[in-house]
């Protein structure tokens, strides 16, 4: 509850100041408390995830940045490790291979060749292979038919055997190259092997000295020059059949489910991405120079990336850690802000209630004030008047004691009386708080029944000329009619009485934001600047005399109030004043 | 010869200041009575007075402004300034500016003979 504020019941505000129209006054109440919680509640909400975001977001993305980059890095540096591997264990095959080709051309270069080499030689010839390496296995020697007629080995029932229809022999004999390597094959004792070919040509005849080898070895120089954890090699023929690997792998499947693409001349080594059982695995592929076998080295990516996925998992807990504690703070940090900002607006809330009940006090104060000083005034002339009766009937003045003169100063006191009682009767009337008898009431009928009433007594006998201006289908206003009646008439009172001699009121009604507005505007003598603040105080007057009390914009000021609604005036010195009331639409119930 | 005094009566309330002039004039002062603050000037530019008792609250010129004028036009008449219950202050600020008293409303006659006669005596006394 705020006491009326004369400013808002102004038009002409100082400039600058946006004016406001205060028709609902929600201060202090429940309502508003809500509203302020509300707001404050929203507030925090928005504030706390905003800031949560904004710190987070960035965070988040600048993690993933840094992620993808990593894993991007680690990825190339195991693709160039395993590379290196293969380029390492490529050379090494080939530098096998080329020494075995090599150990078998010596034989016909040793000086006890023949073109038919007996048993002794041929058993000394396995001697020398396996003097330099003991993967060989047997030895043997072709005549330009193809038929071995020299052998020494495990096997001895070889001697003899035709080696035509072999596809290394046709290789050799066809191809360019003095030497051949075969696939490996199943062995008398089914044990893989793959064979080592050299052809010489004695008197225009293609000779050929033939040796297996156990793939073993070679897997054995396989194992011993890996690098690195669960790096699997395995050497494979053009047909992707597997020739050198872990006999793990060959008890699973015969053939490698990759076949590297064809050798390419500006680059030896290659690298191939593909899921060995659903493993995504990277493999690294190189073709031998002396054969045409691949070899293939292969590492899981899970393995390559370790280090990545370890990096992942801390980058992952701390930065939950870090959102945690950032958001952690910023909830704490916030809810502090705005309680205390709560409580601020709280206390500025509760100061502005006590603001405005000592404001009503210090205008209760007022009023009583003003009251003494008016009721004061016709007790004063009472005093006076008994005084001077009782001059009269004191001998000693000579006064004019008739009962005429008496009771003519006895008529004085009367009115003075009368006078004071005419000031409490209105009190009592602006102290009634309470309007039992609300009712709709349209307020075209109720402005025409004051003039009527007006007309009769106060209005009679001047020469003012009355234009209405009444909006038709007005929505109808929940009052009680006499106080409303009371507002109109105060009003028109004033204005009449602001007119000297000759004039205009105009009474106009209308609807003006969700209110209902009547407008008494007047020709008169307009109200002085100085005193625009005043009107509505009790008991101001610039009427004088006895003609009135000051109470009549005061007790209007207070009906309208009481209706929610206000009171603005706009008035210029000489040409007139005019007085808006304004009533909130407070029934809703459409007229018909 | 001059020993009546002189008193003019300042207040818009015109039964109260018929009266107060009628029982003054019965007790052989020379009173008469003024409307208004404007009246009052106009009056006391024609006559001479001794004593002037001024309403503080007055429409059209109100007794504080009157007070200024009198003091200006004939500084040697006292005022006696009248003010309401709630209008002390008015009374104070008159006798800064000049008034010789001030009575409060509503006051017993002999009160205001009183303090009249204790104005004119000064007024005697200064002259």
């Amino acid at each position: 509850m705020r006491v009326w504020d004369a400013r808002l019941l102004q038009d002409n505000l100082p400039a600058g100041k946006q004016r406001t129209e205060h028709i609902y006054d929600y201060a202090g109440s429940e309502e508003n408390r809500k509203q302020i919680n509300k707001h404050f509640d929203r507030l925090q909400t928005r504030l706390i995830l905003g800031l949560i975001l904004g710190f987070l977001l960035p965070n988040a993305l600048l993690s993933a940045y840094f992620h993808f980059q990593f894993t991007h890095t680690l990825k190339n540096s195991a693709i160039l490790s395993l590379e290196a591997v293969a380029d390492n264990q490529k050379n090494a095959l080939d530098l096998y291979l080329r020494e075995r080709i090599a150990n078998i051309y010596n034989l016909f270069r040793s000086p006890d060749f023949t073109l038919h080499p007996p048993q002794e030689v041929m058993e000394g010839y396995l001697r020398t292979l396996r003097h330099y390496h003991d993967g060989f296995v047997d030895v043997g020697f072709l005549d330009p038919q193809g038929v071995q007629t020299g052998y020494a080995g495990p096997t001895p029932e070889l001697l003899g055997s035709d080696y035509s229809d072999e596809p290394w022999f046709q290789r050799l004999m066809q191809g360019n190259k003095n030497h051949v390597i075969s696939d490996s094959h199943p062995g008398v004792r089914d044990t893989e092997y793959f064979t080592v070919a050299v052809r010489q040509i004695f008197f225009d005849k293609v000779y050929v000295l033939r040796a297996t080898l156990d793939p073993d070895k070679l897997y054995m120089l396989l194992r011993s020059t890996v690098q690195g954890s669960n790096v699997e090699s395995a050497l494979i023929n053009a047909q992707g059949q597997y020739q050198v690997v872990d006999p793990k792998i060959s008890f699973i499947s015969k053939s490698s489910a990759f076949i590297p693409p064809p050798e390419s001349p500006d680059q030896s080594v290659g690298i191939h991405e593909l899921d060995i059982d659903d493993i995504p695995t990277l493999v690294a592929y190189a073709w031998l120079t002396e054969t045409p076998w691949a070899l293939l080295v292969s590492q899981p990516l899970s393995v390559a990336q370790a280090g990545m996925y370890r990096a992942r998992l801390i980058l992952t807990i701390s930065l939950l850690c870090i959102s945690l504690v950032i958001s952690g703070v910023i909830f704490y940090t916030i809810r502090r802000l705005i309680n205390d900002a709560r409580r601020m607006t709280t206390k500025g809330q509760q100061l502005q209630e006590m603001l405005a009940h000592a404001s009503k006090l210090a205008s209760i104060g007022e009023l009583a004030a003003g009251v003494a000083h008016e009721i004061n005034n016709p007790l004063a002339i009472i005093m006076a008047t008994s005084g001077v009766i009782r001059d009269m009937l004191n001998p000693e003045f000579e006064l004019d004691h008739s009962p005429e003169a008496i009771n003519k100063e006895l008529a004085v006191i009367d009115s003075a009386a009368t006078r004071a009682k005419g000031i409490t009767k209105k009190l009592q009337e602006m102290g009634k708080t309470r309007m039992p008898q609300a009712e709709p009431c349209d307020i075209n009928v109720q402005v025409e029944t004051v003039l009527n009433r007006l007309k009769k007594v106060e209005l009679r006998g001047k020469s003012i000329d009355i234009q209405l201006h009444l909006a038709p289908n007005l929505p109808p206003i929940l009052a009680e009619p006499e106080p409303l009646r009371q507002v109109f008439n105060n009003i028109l009172l004033n204005a009449a009485d602001a007119i000297d001699d000759k004039g205009t009121i105009t009474i106009s009604t209308g609807v003006r934001e969700n209110a209902v507005a009547i407008t008494i505007s007047d020709t008169g003598r307009g109200i002085a600047p100085e005193n625009l603040e005043r009107i509505f105080h009790p008991f101001f007057t610039t009427k004088g005399g006895h003609h009135g009390t000051g109470l009549g914009l005061s007790i209007a000021a207070s009906i309208v109030k009481y209706l929610g609604g206000v009171i603005k005036v706009n008035s210029t010195v000489g040409k007139g004043s005019a007085f808006t009331v304004l009533l909130p639409n407070n029934y809703y119930c459409p007229l018909t | 010869m001059n020993n009546t005094i002189r008193v003019l009566i300042v207040d818009d309330e015109d039964d109260f200041r018929e009266t107060i002039v009628k029982r003054l004039n019965a007790r052989k002062l020379k009173a008469e009575g003024a409307s208004g603050g404007r009246k009052a000037l106009e009056i006391l530019k024609e006559k001479e007075f001794d004593v002037m008792v001024l309403d503080v609250k007055m429409p059209d010129m109100d007794g504080i402004e009157t007070l200024r004028h009198v003091k200006k036009l004939t500084p040697d008449v006292e005022v006696i300034m009248l003010t309401g219950h709630a209008s002390v202050e008015f009374g104070l600020k008159g006798m800064q500016l000049g008034a010789f008293d001030y009575i409060m409303k509503p006051a017993p006659l002999t009160e205001l003979l009183d303090t009249i006669g204790q104005a004119y005596n000064k007024k005697k006394e200064g002259a």
